[in-house]
């Protein structure tokens, strides 16, 4: 039966997108990166396809981050990724009030917690100054126990960050693909590239569900991005998904802290960090651990029961605070540090890999440099015109910090107790335009079932307010989880 | 903004019609109190029992097994002049005995003479539990099940493995059974079942294997749910292949509205401070049944609501404030919470007390009270984790209550 309604869906999308039809771009994709060079490329006029194998966005690497706004103040100096977060920062900040996006301006401290870090911290300082973070400045032990009142008394001393902040990671990217789509880009889900063949003019792309031809390809497939890549080239990099587990904290922990908590970061990771999130919870982790699947986002109960611990260590509290979820995302790093963002004149390919930790921060930059490449490389090909007419959707909030639905009385009952979600807001999501179609797409856009009860109260519910829209109803986005 | 003229305002709100909240509103009322009104959040009222068709209902309370819904509707009967709101959402709990609800409208301030929160319990969740593996859909808790299944008639899997062995998690291969869904297997941490030991025949007829020593230690996803990998204590691993998971009890209260309020928490339990009288820090704010219980049967919590409501009703009328000291009762962790985990006591009248309390671990033995280091509790007891265990007839005599004064139970 299962099988008989997904035939149904793809020959209803087949019928949606005219394949004889051509592009300018086709963006293979749909991780915020991947939506932020639709949004970037379709306001520049151009037709663009964002092709995507999962059944949603942000189905692999990005909808598993911390979701902070870093300002790059320890990025490697002089790199592409330090460039794109600091264009995509200011960016952000730039356009987010036209989207209806929030920010939480919690600012972060980078928190010492033996003499050896904390003889670190004034070479952390002088190095965020080398990148251009002028906010930053140690700050002694009393100035940090008043600002942290609540973490444990090993810590000895800190570096404040001031314009780290915590956004949304789902609705900004979701933000970005809106406004291109509304601006004529199309997309296709459940759409895995396959292969793809290049005529010396144009790309005729293989997938799961039909050919697509365009006058240019960026890749942007995150933990695929070597596979993908090898449709065009030899890849230079190779793909080393690497681990991320994180424990979200009951909203009971939101206040106790205030900033965010950063690590004196090692060689190979930024560490475990302590962050409100921007729904109101509290957020522990990253871990690192390499891996050779890129599908394998499953936790490890020894390793949260780790993390566990290290966070109570820093924060002696959080013991008494419930545990809404685990989760772990794979970073789609490579064997190199900096981003691998590449054109390839000659067969009008742009790979942008090895996006690792940053993305959800750089995106916007990133688009902005990959309009850069294509304009030094593709200009003949692919016509760049700005648009005069540009329209920005307003997301709906999910931040605590700001009114949310349920506050505002939308007419309409509260379904999700824990998350104070309401029909209301189910049914945009379902008829938004980027429609959810998965259960991780409506949690994602209401925050449905994401609480601490885990749909204990409200998922037969749901499930019985979402018949019909999201099909096959025992489906999974292309993360293999939701 | 006018102060409180919200249409909620009452004499007494309770929030949560559940059993307990049913009861506390039964007796209110029968005592003569007015304006009394639940608050509930679902669409309709009766809390957990209403998607339980199992004849675990009834039989304490009126002597005869009755389903869920079938005991709600009977207690309900007897409830009247009782005002109940459904679908408004009680959000916060302030001081002074106000609060701020969620109605279609969005959110208003109400104000009452006194609130009793009758929250209720849930499962705990496989993220609570951290439990390894992927997190595809079909995990769910009992309750989850019970909804898709006898209120939308929906079937969310073919074949599904349950996760504990306490009464709930032999409802849920009785759901499933009923549902036509394959009851896999059911798992258990300890050496036998939680529930009392003749619910295994229920497994037997069935057919469930039920693995003892046992834990996840893998959940399996390829797009969907295919299998959870176990081991037992002596290492022997299993491949369970399934499409649903159903992560079953170890009940924790609802208490979110509590924690995020002025009232005091337990710092062993993080569960509100409660007296013999279900009176919290706040003598205007009362909590009951599972919220401050995880999870002790229907019955008992209409038993108790209807306690709470006499008592209440008679507090009311004298209106008397809470001036006894408050002393905490303190365990070891091997007790999951106790009822009462504070007592008022005073320097000149005695108190005879009975103190309930759940266990985290199986123990089976002596179990003492102490009052300010002297024993005035010694019983064997076999405590079984999910089931109440009483303490009756605890007496506590007056002396001299100082800062250390704390009543302890202890095993041994």
């Amino acid at each position: 039966m299962d099988l008989k309604l997904t035939q149904s869906t793809v020959n209803k999308t087949k019928q949606h997108i005219q394949t004889a039809q051509q592009w300018d771009v086709i963006v293979i994709g749909a991780g915020v990166v991947g939506c932020a060079i639709v949004r970037q490329l379709t306001l520049n006029g151009l037709k663009v396809l964002l092709l995507e194998r999962g059944a949603d966005i942000l189905s692999g690497a990005s909808k598993a981050n911390s979701a902070i706004l870093h300002t790059g103040f320890d990025a490697v100096a002089n790199s592409l990724e330090l460039e794109c977060m600091r264009a995509g920062y200011k960016e952000y900040i730039e356009i987010r009030h036209k989207l209806n996006l929030p920010l939480l301006k919690t600012g972060a401290l980078l928190v010492a917690w033996n003499e050896q870090q904390l003889s670190q911290l004034p070479s952390i300082v002088s190095k965020a100054h080398e990148n251009g973070s002028d906010d930053v400045k140690q700050i002694d032990l009393p100035d940090l126990i008043k600002r942290e009142p609540n973490l444990s008394n090993n810590a000895l001393g800190a570096v404040e960050i001031s314009q780290e902040y915590v956004i949304d990671p789902w609705s900004a990217p979701l933000a970005y693909v809106t406004q291109a789509a509304k601006a004529g880009a199309q997309y296709q889900f459940n759409c895995e590239v396959t292969d793809g063949e290049f005529d010396g003019k144009l790309w005729c792309l293989e997938t799961t569900i039909d050919k697509y031809k365009a006058k240019l390809v960026i890749n942007c497939s995150g933990n695929n991005g070597d596979i993908v890549q090898s449709i065009c080239e030899t890849p230079k990099f190779a793909i080393k998904p690497r681990k991320g587990q994180f424990i979200v904290f009951d909203k009971s922990a939101y206040g106790l802290v205030n900033s965010i908590i950063l690590p004196v970061p090692t060689a190979t990771t930024k560490g475990v960090v302590i962050t409100k999130t921007i729904f109101g919870n509290l957020l522990l982790g990253p871990t690192a651990e390499e891996q050779q699947d890129r599908y394998d986002t499953s936790v490890d109960a020894n390793i949260l029961q780790n993390l566990f611990a290290c966070g109570v260590k820093m924060l002696p509290d959080l013991e008494h605070h419930g545990i809404t979820a685990t989760y772990a995302g794979l970073r789609p790093a490579t064997q190199f540090k900096d981003y691998q963002i590449e054109a390839n004149p000659s067969k009008n390919w742009v790979g942008v890999n090895g996006i690792r930790s940053t993305g959800l921060t750089s995106a916007l930059g990133i688009a902005k440099y990959v309009e850069k490449l294509c304009l030094e490389n593709f200009a003949d090909i692919v016509p760049f015109n700005n648009l005069k007419d540009i329209y920005w959707p307003q997301m709906p909030n999910l931040a605590a910090h700001k009114p949310r639905a349920f506050e505002i009385g939308d007419g309409t009952e509260i379904i999700c107790h824990c998350e104070h979600v309401t029909r209301g807001q189910l049914e945009s999501a379902l008829k938004s335009e980027i429609a959810a179609k998965s259960v991780g797409g409506i949690r994602r856009r209401t925050r449905v079932m994401m609480g601490r009860c885990n749909g204990f109260y409200c998922s037969a519910k749901v499930s019985e307010l979402t018949k019909g829209a999201i099909s096959p109803p025992q489906d999974s986005d292309g993360g293999k989880n939701d | 903004m006018t102060d409180f003229d919200s249409d909620f305002n009452c004499d007494v709100a309770i929030i949560g019609s559940g059993p307990a909240g049913i009861g506390a509103a039964t007796a209110l009322a029968e005592r003569g109190v007015k304006n009394i009104t639940i608050f509930e959040r679902e669409e309709h009222i009766g809390g957990i029992p209403r998607h339980t068709k199992h004849l675990t209902f009834g039989l304490v309370a009126f002597k005869r097994p009755m389903t869920g819904p079938a005991f709600i509707k009977k207690i309900l009967a007897r409830c009247k002049n009782v005002t109940i709101r459904t679908n408004i959402s009680v959000i916060a709990i302030k001081q002074d005995s106000t609060f701020e609800v969620a109605t279609a409208q969005g959110l208003q301030t109400v104000k009452a003479k006194h609130i009793i929160l009758a929250t209720g319990a849930r499962e705990s969740t496989r993220h609570a539990r951290l439990v390894s593996g992927m997190r595809p859909r079909g995990i769910v808790s009992t309750a989850a099940l019970q909804q898709f299944i006898y209120s939308f008639g929906a079937r969310p899997f073919n074949q599904a493995v349950v996760v504990g062995t306490e009464l709930v998690s032999f409802s849920a291969i009785w759901t499933l059974w009923r549902a036509k869904i394959k009851p896999v297997a059911m798992i258990e941490r300890n050496h036998r079942i939680t529930a009392y030991r003749p619910a295994v025949l229920l497994a037997k007829i069935l057919r469930v294997p039920i693995y003892y020593n046992s834990q996840i230690t893998n959940i399996e996803s390829i797009n969907t749910l295919k299998a959870v990998s176990i081991m037992s204590d002596s290492g022997v691993k299993q491949v369970l292949n399934c499409d649903g998971i159903i992560f079953s009890g170890k009940f924790v209260g609802e208490n979110s509205l509590a924690v995020a309020s002025h009232l005091l928490l337990n710092p062993q339990t993080d569960i509100p401070f409660i007296d013999e009288n279900w009176q919290t820090s706040d003598s205007d704010v009362t909590v009951i049944g599972n919220a401050v219980h995880p999870a002790d049967m229907g019955d008992q919590c209409y038993l108790e609501g209807l306690k709470l409501g006499s008592f209440l009703a008679d507090k009311l009328a004298q209106n008397t404030v809470n001036s006894a000291e408050f002393i905490p009762i303190e365990h070891s962790s091997d007790i999951k919470m106790t009822t009462p985990n504070m007592v008022r006591l005073d320097n000149e009248t005695s108190k005879t007390i009975n103190i309930c309390f759940h266990v985290s671990k199986i123990y089976w033995g002596l179990v003492t009270v102490k009052f300010a280091g002297k024993t005035v509790y010694k019983k064997r007891h076999r405590c079984m984790p999910a089931r109440r265990i009483t303490l009756k007839n605890i007496r506590l005599d007056p002396f001299d209550i100082n800062d250390k004064t704390s009543i302890e139970i202890c095993f041994s």
